[in-house]
C-alpha cells in the first residue's frame, strides 16, 4: 500500500506516493533525489541524515513520511542559494571540517539549526548542538571552529 | 516485516484516535524515536499503527493548580523551553537535558517514554520522584494511575492495548525543594543510561529534609524507589559518612542486571556514587533549590 504525501522541501512544494511506514530519508533518497541525507546507523544515533523539521533538527531516519503532511523540510541541498554555499557550508569546507564527508551534510544541518535559533552560541551550545552528530574522521575541533567562525560574523 | 506492510492511521483528533484504537490492533506512534528503531529491527508485530502527530490537542504544557499537565506530543525540547516546567519541575528538565541529543529531543516524547516501559528511561526517576500520574483513556473510558502503579516490568504496563496515554501529570515541586537526577551512560550524547536517579528533598529546617524521594533507573525491570535510602536521608544532618550511608542503602535496593553496557556490580557501585554525588552537592551549595515565583 503507498500514500500520498505533500509537503514543503526546500521551499518548494513537492508531492510523493510511498509507503506509509517509509523513513523521511528513503523517501528522500529514493524518491526525490535528495541524497544529502545520509543512512549510517538509521537508528538516530549517527546523525548523518539530519535535516530540519519545521526549523528543528531530526533524524529523518526517525520520521515516517506519514509524519510530514504539509510540514516544512529543510535539506543541505536548499542552503545553496544561486550556486553559493551557505555559510556554514563554506565555513566547514574552509576550516577543513570535512574529511571523507560523509557526515557533513548532517553537521551543516544540526549546525544550522543552532544558528537560526541562537546566532551567536558559546562553545558549550555548540558542542552540544552537534553532539548527536558523529564524525569518525574526528573533524570536532574544525567543525566546533567553523560554527564559531559563521556566529563572529 | 518490510515496510510496505505497515498501514498507517493519521487522524486529526482524540476521539477518531480512540475509534482507530478501539480493537486494540494498532500501535501508537509519537515521536517514533523507539518505534522506528524497533521497526527496522522488525520488533514491532503490529501490522497497523497509528501516528499521533497530527492531533495537535495533544500538545501542549498546562498549569492545573498542584500539577503540570503534559499531553502526549509534547516533546522533550518543549519542556525544557518551557517556563512551567523549569519553575516547577526542574529535576524534569534536568532529565531531559540528559535525553539523547538534541535531534532526538526534538522528536522524543515524555508519554512515549512512559509508553516505552523501559527501565532505563531518563523521563521516568523524574516522575517517581515527584508523583505523576498517566491519563489512559480508551473509547469507552478514562483513568488516572499512579506513576507507581503503571509499571508492571520490562515493556509491561497496565495500559490495554484500546487505550491511548492521553495525558502524564508532573507534580510540582514546591519553593525550597531540593533535587537532582544523576545520568550515568557510556558517553554524554545518545548513550542509554547504565543506571540514573532522580530525587526530590523536602526541607525541614536548613538543609534537614523531612521528606524524600530517590527514584533509580535500570537497577530493576521498572524505575524503583529507594525506601530504606529516602527513610535515611530525614531529619538528620547530612554529614559526608551520613551520605555514604544513603548511597549504599540504595544500592543495597538495587537488583541490577548484567548486560553488553555494564555488570550488576558496576551498577550497583555507580548507583551508591550517584547517590552521594547528588547529595554533596545539595549539602555543598552547588545546587540551589526550587524558587518557584522567578526562573
Ligand atoms: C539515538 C537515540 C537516543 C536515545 N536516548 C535516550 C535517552 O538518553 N534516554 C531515554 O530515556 N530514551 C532515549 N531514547 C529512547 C526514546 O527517544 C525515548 O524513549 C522517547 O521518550 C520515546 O518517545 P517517542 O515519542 O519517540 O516514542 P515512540 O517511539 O513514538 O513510542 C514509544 C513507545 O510508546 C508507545 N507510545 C507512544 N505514545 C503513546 C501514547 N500516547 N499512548 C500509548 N502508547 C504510546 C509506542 O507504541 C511505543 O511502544 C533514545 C532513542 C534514540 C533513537
Amino acid at each position: 500500500m503507498e500514500i500520498e504525501v505533500s509537503f514543503v522541501l526546500n521551499g518548494k512544494r513537492v508531492t510523493v506516493k510511498a509507503p506509509p511506514a517509509k523513513s523521511l530519508l528513503r523517501v528522500l533518497r529514493e524518491d526525490l533525489d535528495i541524497t544529502s541525507p545520509k543512512p549510517g546507523c538509521e537508528a538516530g544515533e549517527c546523525g548523518a541524515c539530519t535535516v530540519l523539521l519545521d526549523g528543528k533538527a531530526v533524524t529523518s531516519c526517525l520520521v515516517m513520511i506519514s509524519q510530514v503532511q504539509d510540514r516544512e523540510i529543510w535539506t543541505d541541498e536548499g542552503l545553496v542559494k544561486d550556486g553559493q554555499l551557505d555559510p556554514i557550508q563554506k565555513a566547514i569546507a574552509e576550516e577543513g571540517g570535512s574529511q571523507c564527508g560523509y557526515c557533513t551534510p548532517g553537521f551543516v544541518m544540526s549546525a544550522k539549526a543552532l544558528l537560526n535559533s541562537n546566532p551567536h552560541p558559546t562553545e558549550k551550545e555548540i558542542v552540544e548542538s552537534i553532539s548527536g552528530n558523529i564524525c569518525r574522521c574526528g573533524a570536532y575541533p574544525r567543525l566546533v571552529q567553523a560554527i564559531k567562525k559563521v556566529a563572529n560574523e | 516485516m518490510k515496510v510496505s506492510h505497515y498501514t498507517v492511521h493519521s487522524p486529526r483528533t482524540i476521539s477518531e484516535a480512540l475509534n482507530i484504537l478501539k480493537d486494540g490492533a494498532a500501535r501508537p506512534i509519537a515521536g517514533g524515536t523507539d518505534v522506528m528503531v524497533q521497526i527496522k529491527d522488525d520488533l514491532v508485530k503490529e501490522t497497523e499503527l497509528l501516528n499521533l502527530s497530527y492531533i495537535m490537542d495533544l500538545n501542549y504544557i498546562r498549569d492545573d493548580g498542584d500539577f503540570i499537565r503534559v499531553g502526549a506530543l509534547t516533546t522533550y525540547s518543549d519542556l525544557i523551553r518551557s517556563r512551567l516546567v523549569n519553575e516547577y519541575s526542574p529535576v524534569l528538565v534536568e532529565a531531559a537535558r540528559t535525553v539523547g541529543a538534541v535531534q532526538i529531543q526534538n522528536r522524543g516524547t515524555l508519554a512515549g517514554n512512559v509508553g516505552n516501559a523501559s527501565p532505563a528511561g531518563d523521563g521516568l526517576p523524574p516522575l517517581f520522584a515527584t508523583g505523576a500520574k498517566v491519563k489512559l483513556q480508551s473509547e469507552a473510558s478514562e483513568r488516572e494511575v499512579d506513576i507507581g502503579d503503571y509499571f508492571l516490568g520490562v515493556r509491561k504496563t497496565v495500559r490495554q492495548p484500546n487505550e491511548l496515554i492521553t495525558e502524564v501529570s508532573v507534580r510540582k515541586m514546591k519553593p525550597g525543594d531540593y533535587y537532582f537526577f544523576k545520568k550515568i551512560g557510556l558517553r554524554s550524547a545518545n548513550a542509554i543510561s547504565l543506571v540514573s536517579v532522580a530525587a526530590v528533598l523536602v526541607p525541614a529546617e536548613v538543609l534537614t529534609f523531612k521528606e524524600a524521594r530517590i527514584a533509580m533507573g535500570a537497577v530493576a525491570p521498572t524505575v524503583i524507589r529507594a525506601k530504606s535510602a529516602e527513610a535515611a536521608i530525614l531529619n538528620c544532618q547530612l554529614t559526608d559518612e551520613k551520605m555514604k550511608e544513603v548511597g549504599r542503602l540504595a544500592s543495597e535496593e538495587a537488583h541490577p542486571i548484567t548486560d553488553i553496557r555494564a555488570t550488576a556490580e558496576y551498577r550497583k557501585q555507580a548507583i551508591a556514587g550517584a547517590v552521594y554525588e547528588g547529595l554533596y552537592e545539595i549539602v555543598n551549595g552547588f545546587r540551589s533549590p526550587v524558587n518557584g515565583s522567578s526562573v
